[in-house]
């Protein structure tokens, strides 16, 4: 059950967009890409999804080669920015095309999942950004797909909603086990997200590992700090307010990757806060300031 | 609001004389009815087939001939019809397809399709590929049946009735091509306008106009039809 990339090729013009790129992606992972605007992220999806075919190398599946296999054949579906609802079928007709059966009940299922179950009859023009990008996922889900693209799926969205379909994607999938890649060129996304990741540099992958790994390991990832000699990543790091000594916030509290940028100040560099004991983090992962 | 009421004017104003007179509604000849709405139905069906199907591949193609296939099939919508008819009639007469049916047909074809692809690949660059990529996920007959006939039913639409419209503006096309033996409303119509019957000629007309509206018109409802039937077995 496990995805395989083989030195994938894919030029366009004079441009070698990938390079070689050779991935793995466990069964039932999150496996975050993470590259620039143009690194071939997007491209790497396309071929996964058989949008796009490559130059060279291929898409393994079960140690299946998927070569030219249309993409309605593999089982792939792919969540992008745009929502692209059909216009001329209803939210639940959207969803009711996707299942195999076609069938109102199952699309209903569907949406229910999502939170939208009332919205069946709604036009697609009557749902706001986050309900379409929802409609959009249990479309997406509704094909039973194994494998699930997720092409930075939350770009379009405002902060507070993102954050929210951002845990609301992982905990689905990680309900639903399917193995899903995230391209997204941001960090702090693939990081809440993702179980590994992947930087995409220059058409090939420059680095793999966990996030813990790579958060701690790579400059790429982490932004480092000096607290008292020791360089330490900033994001993780709270400084003991009597003591001055720094504290390595826990695994548990790292996942709730919207802390990272509340941390953020205007010079764009992070602020160390001085006790986590005088802060909270209420239902929806923002911190803020404990009342006295 | 000078101005569109000048351009609204200038538009209908070949129409004004049509109402000069009174049409007298004698059915002209069945045989060259019935040919002309058969033509119309097979060339209408081929042109929307042939378009989307180049249309398609050149929305999806990373050919490096891509540039070069679009140029060619555009081309012919630079070049006057009566030149690029001229070329027909020698090629056709030399394989026998003079005052023949099929070469009137093929004749037809030739001069409509290049506006047909344009049309196409218009009304796809409009729904843009993101949206049309979305449908590549479904089966192929799931994908025409309930996407692609759905959303591309106002190209459709206007590709039959442009084919259908070219198709009754040709005399020429036919009279050289058909040598006088295959005959097209146009042709049976021709004669009554170099002729002095006022009255007939206008009935004539009336006919011109109403074919292609009344198409639009059934079409707009075949379309409407189609799509709840659809949504319908989607619910």
């Amino acid at each position: 059950m496990t995805l395989r990339l083989v030195q994938l090729h894919k030029r366009f013009g004079k441009t070698d967009v990938l390079d070689g790129v050779d991935l793995v992606v466990e069964p039932n992972e999150i496996h975050a890409v993470i590259g620039v605007s143009g690194s071939g992220k997007s491209t790497l999806l396309r071929i996964i999804s058989g949008l796009t075919a490559a130059d060279r190398g291929d898409v393994y599946w079960r140690d299946v080669p998927l070569g030219n296999l249309p993409a309605h054949k593999r089982n792939i579906t792919i969540l992008s920015q745009s929502t692209l609802l059909f216009p001329h079928l209803t939210a639940g007709e959207n969803v009711a095309l996707a299942c195999p059966r076609k069938n109102r009940e199952e699309a209903e299922r569907w949406l229910e999942t999502v939170h939208l179950k009332d919205r069946y009859d709604a036009e697609v023009h009557e749902l706001s950004g986050g309900e379409q990008q929802r409609v959009s996922l249990a479309r997406a889900l509704a094909a039973r797909p194994e494998v699930l693209l997720l092409d930075e799926p939350f770009t379009n969205l405002d902060p507070r909603l993102k954050y929210e379909l951002q845990r609301f994607i992982r905990d689905l999938v990680k309900e639903l086990n399917l193995t899903t890649i995230l391209v997204t060129h941001d960090r702090e996304e693939a990081m809440l997200m993702a179980d590994r990741l992947s930087l995409l540099k220059d058409g090939k992958v420059s680095q793999t590992g966990t996030t813990d790994q790579l958060y701690e390991t790579s400059s790429d990832f982490g932004e480092f700090v000096t607290v008292k000699g020791r360089s330490l990543p900033a994001t993780r790091v709270i400084v003991n307010e009597t003591s001055g000594d720094p504290v390595v916030l826990k695994r548990k509290l790292f996942r709730f990757g919207q802390l990272f940028g509340e941390y953020q100040d205007a010079d764009g560099t992070y602020l160390i806060l001085p006790s986590l004991e005088r802060y909270e983090v209420d239902e929806t992962y923002y911190i803020k300031k404990k009342e006295e | 609001m000078i101005r569109q009421f000048f351009i609204v004017c200038l538009v209908l104003f070949p129409f004004i004389g049509l109402f000069r007179a009174s049409p007298d509604f004698q059915a002209s000849s069945q045989e060259t009815m019935l040919q002309t709405i058969g033509l119309i139905f097979v060339l209408a069906l081929v042109n929307v087939w042939l378009a989307f199907t180049l249309a398609w591949w050149l929305m999806w193609t990373e050919s490096r001939l891509k540039p070069w296939v679009e140029w060619l099939v555009f081309l012919p919508l630079f070049i006057p019809l009566l030149a690029s008819l001229f070329g027909m009639y020698l090629v056709f007469a030399e394989v026998g397809l003079i005052g023949s049916r099929i070469g009137v047909g093929l004749a037809l074809l030739m001069a409509t399709l290049p506006y047909s692809i344009r049309l196409a690949y218009n009304g796809m660059y409009v729904i843009g590929r993101p949206m049309l990529e979305q449908s590549l996920g479904l089966p192929p007959f799931k994908r025409i049946l309930y996407v692609l006939i759905p959303l591309f039913s106002g190209s459709i639409r206007t590709i039959i009735l442009f084919t259908t419209v070219i198709l009754l503006s040709q005399f020429a096309l036919v009279q050289l091509i058909g040598a006088g033996l295959v005959s097209t409303v146009t042709t049976d119509f021709y004669q009554t306008y170099a002729g002095n019957d006022r009255s007939r000629a206008l009935t004539n007309t009336w006919m011109l106009i109403l074919l292609p509206l009344i198409l639009y018109i059934g079409l707009g409802g075949l379309s409407t039809w189609f799509v709840r039937r659809l949504k319908g077995r989607l619910s």
